[in-house]
């Protein structure tokens, strides 16, 4: 490709290819490659600058155009709410009262206090998209690198970087991805990380690190245990599918289904200020009475 | 873009109306992975007009912007637009012809290559591979190469493309 030719072209005219296409062309892929094989914190500063500059006008486009599809789906749920709203409003006070007994009665645990901040997913063409997130939330909201993302199902992944609108979401399906873990009951540790299914179907996580003599039963709940001081205690994981395999003896490591589906997720909570506290009850709450935390 | 067909304030244009695109209607056509790619679409459009070393360094450009937005490997993003645009660019002058298949061809060769290149280079395992670039990225090049013919055709006269129908 070094010597240069000449060709007609029916898209434009005749044009000429030669050294300085060449050159250009390594130039673009030594730079891409620099960027591919280079420490992480290059890709990672380059991204939040790219982000915090050229893209910002098409991401705050890009939330305004969620919010607005959120908007309209809304509209008609809230009106067809409003009617039962203005009916149950007239019984309020009867209700209230009603459920503050109810409530003493069945003992539900309060939940947690912990800060919150809503956001909306920004999905992205990529085909990686999944691995990391893009949420509309960021240090604007309060949002700091390393805070917990949930969604009602359960754990989502933690902020990787946060600019002033925006934020990155390291997923379960990032390879990177670690999270200290407990079995529900058993109290069979471990560490939760991104494994592939067989099938290649779906995304599935691992359970590592389980001692031999742990056995875990299938369907078994996942959940943060809190430990690492990242992420809180409690918060659902995924469940156990079956034993992924088992290494002299030594370990066994469990495949998990996730909670959170990540092709799905459109609306996640990250939490702030969160370690050391406990969300295991607010979910277990939420998960009796059916609704979302 | 070249200074050809109105100067560079059309090609700029036509690029800001591609980006407004991707970041406010694709997500709301609710179709995920298998969205048309506008990004793509920018970066092949301008492989139909320019040459092959411009169309690699709008290739890295783009990339570059997709990576900020999907971080999962910083770099294979831009190293697979880099990689086809220039071919876009150096096969369409020594191949095409002025065919509207062919130009949708173009789109959906150029999107599902660039799909694969990313998966090799962003280390997706082996199993997740054939689902990703066997469905996905095929789902997606088929409906970027829709997206991106109907573009061209309106943006012809724009963009000095010569396309029969």
């Amino acid at each position: 490709m070094s010597v240069p030719y000449r060709t007609s072209s029916p898209f434009g005219p005749p044009r000429r290819t030669g050294r300085k296409d060449t050159a250009l062309f390594a130039l673009s892929v030594a730079v891409a490659t620099l960027f591919l094989l280079g420490p992480p914190g290059w890709g990672v500063a380059t991204a939040r600058a790219i982000r915090g500059t050229v893209l910002v006008p098409f991401l705050w486009l890009q939330g305004e155009g969620e919010r607005a599809r959120t908007l309209r789906s809304r509209f008609e749920a809230v009106e067809a709410q409003r009617d039962s709203a203005a009916w149950a409003a007239q019984a309020l006070p009867a209700l209230r009262a009603e459920n503050d007994r109810l409530r003493a009665l069945l003992g539900l645990t309060a939940k947690v206090p912990v800060r919150y901040h809503p956001a909306e997913v920004l999905r992205q063409a990529q085909v990686t998209d999944g691995r990391t997130l893009v949420i509309d939330a960021g240090t604007a909201s309060g949002v700091r690198a390393f805070d917990p993302v949930v969604s009602p199902e359960g754990l989502v992944g933690v902020v990787l970087s946060a600019e002033r609108g925006t934020a990155v979401v390291m997923t379960w399906a990032h390879p990177e991805f670690r999270v200290s873990a407990f079995t529900e009951f058993g109290g069979v540790l471990g560490v939760v990380a991104a494994a592939e299914d067989e099938s290649g179907e779906s995304q599935m996580l691992e359970l590592r690190g389980v001692a031999y003599r742990d056995t875990v039963a299938v369907g078994t709940l996942v959940l943060t245990s809190g430990l690492g001081g990242v992420y809180p205690r409690g918060v659902p994981i995924g469940r156990v599918v079956e034993v992924a395999r088992e290494q002299r003896g030594w370990e066994r490591v469990y495949r998990v289904r996730p909670e959170a589906n990540l092709g799905a997720v459109a609306h996640v909570l990250v939490l702030s200020g969160a370690e050391g506290t406990d969300l295991q009850a607010a979910y277990a709450a939420e998960a009796a009475a059916g609704e979302e935390p | 873009m070249s200074a050809r067909g109105g100067g560079g304030a059309r090609p700029a244009l036509v690029l800001v109306i591609l980006l407004g695109l991707q970041f406010y209607v694709r997500p709301r056509l609710g179709l995920a992975h298998g969205a048309p790619d506008f990004v793509a679409i920018a970066v092949l459009l301008f492989a139909l007009r320019a040459r092959p070393g411009s169309a690699a360094v709008a290739g890295l450009a783009a990339g570059l912007l997709t990576d900020a937005l999907t971080p999962a490997r910083f770099g294979a993003g831009a190293l697979a637009h880099t990689v086809v645009g220039y071919l876009g660019a150096w096969g369409r002058a020594v191949f095409f012809a002025d065919n509207l298949l062919v130009t949708a061809g173009f789109f959906a060769v150029g999107t599902w290559v660039r799909n694969l290149l990313v998966l090799l280079a962003s280390g997706t395992p082996a199993s997740q591979m054939w689902m990703e670039a066997g469905v996905w990225s095929t789902v997606q090049a088929l409906s970027t190469a829709v997206a991106g013919t109907v573009l061209a055709v309106l943006l012809r006269g724009w963009l000095d493309l010569r396309i029969r129908e």
